[in-house]
Parts: structure tokens; C-alpha cells; sequence
């Protein structure tokens, strides 16, 4: 059968069963087992027995378990709260204030956590309700949290990256020191945004002057700090030495976080039994995605689609910005309707011989993935940041999305400076070869 | 029958739950003993075993509490017998994908047994026992799938669904 058209059933068959509501990781293996068919391979199930096997035992892989029953340990710790109540005082000279809090809480909480939802719901939990007491525009405090919530995905530890260096077969390690400079960057851009908004406005933030602090106040403060500030250098410092592969510093995160549960007194059984709980059942979502995304990489190999499309794609003598605007825009558009996940585990298995055949590197083409998934996680229908602040403010999708606009607008020029520098991604990276 | 399912369910998370705490022990020894400059055999292959026993084994209660993600735009915009007969073709497609997942994983840790395939690892395990965590897995996700599918059919909404509704509505 004629590659084209295989590709347009399979395209098809893709959506239809998506839009229906069959579970994505189902759908990338019965996708598969369609593909396979229509070319007439005659040993499906033996290739799907050994691809499932080979999907979820890789040793790097082991992290992602962790690093997310890492966050699902200190989501329950008073963390939050300590990282709230220890820079507000230092931020308090700032214009913006206390908006310059959701956006710095949510990159250091990012910096322990892998996932932008716990992000959002964790730091929004504890910020919102204090902003809006202290009189701050609801549309700023809402945007600067949907907005900085993303950063989860970037900011290494990062359960994405994990996924996509998996898939893509590159190292974790390096994609994670790739993620250090766009996510402070990105952590700039958003505060520069909210200073100068609040610079012209100079409404937001203004019933919030009263609150002053004395020096000793501030340093006070700092101490309050202290714990995760030595979680995150035991965590990540000691990947970044290399004295450390990443599943083993998040193994240490896991038992450095029970520690910082216990000391900080808010260790319970059940809460642990939670944590596990809650840790096996984003594993287990992610694992399934993962054995249906390894199968479906496999199946399109053998039908030859990605190299089809990539040769496609080289036959146009598209130059590689040419490329990435297209693929930007594909990727922003397949993100209004897909989780994150589903965009990088689709994209490894069809789109990346494309992108190796136009000479991008990998690490640099994962970072941008993410800050692309990271714009559709605050873009509607269905961005997951979006639901969660929906859920936290009881605000409807559509305002919720529209005060997270200008930071969807931020994200796009981290994309066009990581485009225009690619040594802001690739600089941390090649320090680690030498 | 509900006591039945409660358990089963319990099963499913419990076993998927102490893997990953035993993973995460193992990786921690590993270390240590790094560190005291001994060194565990295979550890890191046991490690990666651990890791898919632990998403397999889980797979059935995550099932259930709603944790496999699904595009619900169409399905929430639904309602009535549209929504029963749409949810009815997913949890029909979905059964017949678990399915086939299911035999032809335990299909593979079989002919591992057959053949007496051993692991090419410093300690020669035998491979069936170590897939054979895959193989219940998803045989688990096929009873809970099906479970699923006898709940909508009688009428009431099976767990997974009310999770989501959940999910979204309150957090």
C-alpha cells in the first residue's frame, strides 16, 4: 500500500479514537497494531510482547518514578509555606512584590518537582489566597502562576525530560543541565513582564506597601529557605558533578524529602501511604503512555513513515528556522488538544529522523519541545495548568487562560532567543563533556 | 462482589507500591555500598525489573482512580445515551487493546519459559520470572477494563469516570 495513504489512515484512525475518549496510551498501540496490519506484518503481537518488555526496564528510566514520588512527598510538606513566608520580605522593594513571589516559589519548588500541575497546585494553594488578601489584581497573580506553574517542565528535575531523553535516546543528565539557563530565562522574562506591568499600572500591589521588614526581618527569613536550598543542591548538585547518574540523585531526593518531612514535622503514615499512592499512579499512567509510544516508534519504523516525512521535508529545502516555525505551530496547535506527554511521545516517534536529517541537535530540539509543551499546558481547551488554577480559583477556563496570555507571550520569546542563541541551551551541556 | 473489587484493586496498587519503595531501597543500598566500595551485582538490572513490575502491577488501580489520561473534550460535552453509547465504543476498543496486550505479553514471558531464556546480565536470572510482573500486569488492566465495561453496561458509572468528574470539579 502506498506510504501516503497508510499515513493518512493512520492519521485518522489517531484522532478518531482520541477525540472519542480512548486512553492516549491505548491509542498509540492499537495505532500501532493498525499500522502494522495495513503493511501485512505477520508477527504484531510477538513485536508488541518484546517492545513492552524493552519500554519500561531501562535503568535511566528509573528516575522517573522517583522524582515524581519525590514531589508527591514534599506536595505534602509545609514547603509551600516556608518558601512563600521566606521571600516575601526579600521581595518586598520589588514592583510587583508578591508576584515576583508566585514566579521565584514556583521555579525553586520547580526545581525539586517534575511536573507543572503539582507546581501550579502546590505554590497556588498557598499564594493565591494570600494575594488576593492583600488587594493584588486577580488577573496578575492568576497569570504570573499559570505562567511560572509551567516551569516544572523545564526546570530539572523534570519528569517530561525524562521522558523525551528516553525516547529520544539522549542523556538525561545533559538535557537536564540544557534546561538550567532557559528555565532562569524564562524565570526573567517573567519578572522583567511583571515589573514593568506593574511599573505602569502602579495599582497592583499598592495595599501591600504597608508591609515593611527590618533587615534582621529579611535575614531572618532566609532561614526558611534553607532546607530546600540544600535539597536542591544535594539533588541536582550532584548530577551536575557527575558524581551522581540522575536516577540515583532522585533516590537520594526521595530519602532526602522524607527527611525534610520528618524534621519539619509534618510526617504521617497516611500521608506517606499517599505519597506512594499517588506516586504509583502517575508512574503508571506515564509507564503505559510509554509502552504504547515505544511500540508505536517501532511500528512506524517499520512502516517507514518518519523517514518518508523526513526526506518529504528535506525535498522542500525548508532552511531550520523555516522548519521550527512550522513545526512551533504545529506542535502549539496539537497542544490545545493533547497533554504534554502525548505531544513529545508522538513527536519521538515520528517527527525525529525529521528533525536529525535538518542537523538540529537533540538536546536543543528537547528543550525547545518542552517550552512549546510548556506555552500549551496555559492555552485552552485543554491545558493542565489551566484546569488545576480553574480548580484552585473557581475562575472559568476562557479568564483564566486570558490572564495567562502575556506569559504564553513570554514563553514565545524564550523560543525565539533559544532559536536565535542556541548556546543559552547548549553552553551548560558542553561544559559537562570536558 | 464490591469487597471483591475493593481488594483487587488494593492488590493492584499495593504490589505496584512496594516495588517502588524496594527500587528506591535497592538504589539507596547501591549507593551506599558504592561508597564502602562494595559493589551489588546487577543492581541496576534489578532495578529496571522493579521499574516495570511497578508500572505494571499499578496499572489496574490507576485504571480505576481515573490516573490513564484520556482526551475528554467530546465525551464532556456529551451526555445521555450519546455519552453511554460513545463511552461504550471506548471501553470496547479499550478492552480489545488490553487484551491483546495482555496475551501476547504473557505469550512472551511463556516462550522465555519454553526456551529457558536467562538474562544476559552479570546474574543469570531466568527471564520468565522477571516478565512475568508484565504479564499479570496487564492481565490485571484487562479484568479492570472489563470491570469498567460491566459497570457502564449495567448502568452506573464505573470508577474511573467518577474519579475524572472528580478531578475536575473539585481538586
Amino acid at each position: 500500500m502506498d506510504i501516503t495513504l497508510t499515513g493518512i489512515i493512520l492519521v485518522i484512525c489517531m484522532l478518531l479514537m482520541l477525540t472519542s475518549g480512548i486512553w492516549v496510551a491505548l491509542t498509540l498501540t492499537g495505532v500501532a497494531i493498525v499500522g502494522l496490519q495495513l503493511i501485512g506484518n505477520e508477527s504484531i503481537g510477538l513485536l508488541l510482547g518484546t517492545s513492552s518488555w524493552g519500554a519500561v526496564t531501562g535503568w535511566s528510566l528509573t528516575a522517573l518514578p522517583l522524582f515524581i514520588w519525590m514531589g508527591e512527598i514534599l506536595f505534602r510538606t509545609s514547603l509551600s509555606r516556608d518558601l512563600f513566608e521566606g521571600l516575601s520580605p526579600l521581595l518586598s522593594k520589588f514592583p510587583g512584590k508578591l508576584l515576583h513571589v508566585n514566579i521565584l516559589s514556583c521555579g525553586i519548588f520547580a526545581a525539586v518537582s517534575g511536573s507543572s500541575a503539582a507546581t501550579a497546585a502546590t505554590i497556588g494553594r498557598m499564594t493565591l489566597p494570600e494575594l488576593s488578601r492583600r488587594g493584588y489584581d486577580d488577573t496578575m497573580s492568576i497569570g504570573t502562576l499559570a505562567g511560572s506553574g509551567t516551569l516544572g517542565l523545564l526546570i530539572p528535575p523534570s519528569i517530561i525530560l525524562i521522558v523525551y531523553g528516553v525516547s529520544a535516546e539522549v542523556s538525561i543528565a545533559r538535557l537536564f543541565l540544557a534546561g538550567v539557563l532557559p528555565g532562569a530565562l524564562l524565570i526573567g522574562l517573567f519578572m522583567a513582564f511583571t515589573t514593568i506591568w506593574t511599573l505602569m499600572q502602579k495599582r497592583a500591589g499598592n495595599s501591600a506597601d504597608e508591609v515593611q521588614y527590618t533587615l534582621k526581618e529579611k535575614l531572618f527569613a532566609l532561614r526558611r529557605l534553607i532546607p530546600i536550598a540544600l535539597l536542591i543542591s544535594c539533588v541536582l548538585g550532584s548530577i551536575y558533578q557527575g558524581i551522581a547518574t540522575p536516577t540515583e540523585a532522585a533516590a537520594f531526593g526521595v530519602a532526602g524529602s522524607l527527611l525534610l518531612s520528618v524534621v519539619m514535622g509534618s510526617f504521617t503514615l497516611t500521608g506517606f501511604i499517599d505519597s506512594v499512592a499517588g506516586a504509583v499512579k502517575n508512574s503508571c499512567m506515564l509507564g503505559l503512555i510509554l509502552v504504547g509510544a515505544h511500540f508505536l516508534t517501532l511500528a512506524m519504523g517499520f512502516i517507514g513513515i518518519p523517514n518518508a516525512l523526513a526526506e518529504w521535508i528535506a525535498s522542500l529545502g525548508l532552511s531550520p528556522i523555516q522548519l521550527i516555525l512550522c513545526l512551533t505551530v504545529f506542535f502549539v496547535v496539537m497542544g490545545c488538544f493533547l497533554d504534554g506527554i502525548s505531544v513529545i511521545v508522538l513527536t519521538t516517534s515520528v517527527v525525529l529522523p525529521m528533525v536529525t536529517q535538518a542537523n538540529i541537535d537533540l538536546i536543543w530540539f528537547g528543550i525547545f519541545l518542552v517550552l512549546v509543551v510548556e506555552m500549551s499546558q496555559i492555552t485552552p481547551p485543554v491545558g493542565f495548568n489551566l484546569f488545576v488554577i480553574q480548580a484552585l480559583t473557581g475562575k472559568n477556563i476562557l479568564y483564566v487562560a486570558k490572564a495567562a496570555l502575556p506569559f504564553f507571550f513570554m514563553i514565545a520569546l524564550a523560543i525565539v532567543l533559544i532559536t536565535a542563541y542556541p548556546s543559552i541551551v547548549l553552553y551548560l551541556p558542553t561544559l559537562m563533556t570536558s | 462482589m464490591n469487597t471483591i473489587k475493593h481488594y483487587f484493586y488494593l492488590t493492584s496498587a499495593v504490589l505496584s507500591g512496594s516495588c517502588l519503595v524496594v527500587m528506591t531501597l535497592l538504589i539507596l543500598a547501591q549507593i551506599g555500598a558504592r561508597m564502602l566500595g562494595v559493589i551489588i551485582p546487577s543492581s541496576e538490572d534489578f532495578a529496571g525489573w522493579l521499574l516495570s513490575a511497578t508500572i505494571f502491577f499499578g496499572l489496574a488501580y490507576t485504571f480505576n482512580s481515573g490516573g490513564h489520561i484520556r482526551v475528554t473534550i467530546l465525551l464532556s460535552r456529551l451526555s445521555g445515551k450519546t455519552r453511554f453509547i460513545v463511552e461504550l465504543f471506548n471501553l470496547l476498543i479499550g478492552l480489545a487493546i488490553c487484551a491483546y496486550l495482555a496475551y501476547y505479553t504473557a505469550y512472551t514471558a511463556y516462550e522465555s519459559y519454553i526456551y529457558e531464556d536467562v538474562t544476559d546480565t552479570y546474574l543469570a536470572v531466568p527471564l520468565w520470572i522477571i516478565q512475568s510482573p508484565m504479564a499479570l500486569g496487564s492481565l490485571f488492566l484487562t479484568l479492570a477494563m472489563s470491570d469498567g465495561l460491566v459497570t457502564a453496561l449495567s448502568g452506573k458509572i464505573p470508577g474511573f469516570a467518577a474519579q475524572e468528574e472528580d478531578a475536575l470539579s473539585v481538586e
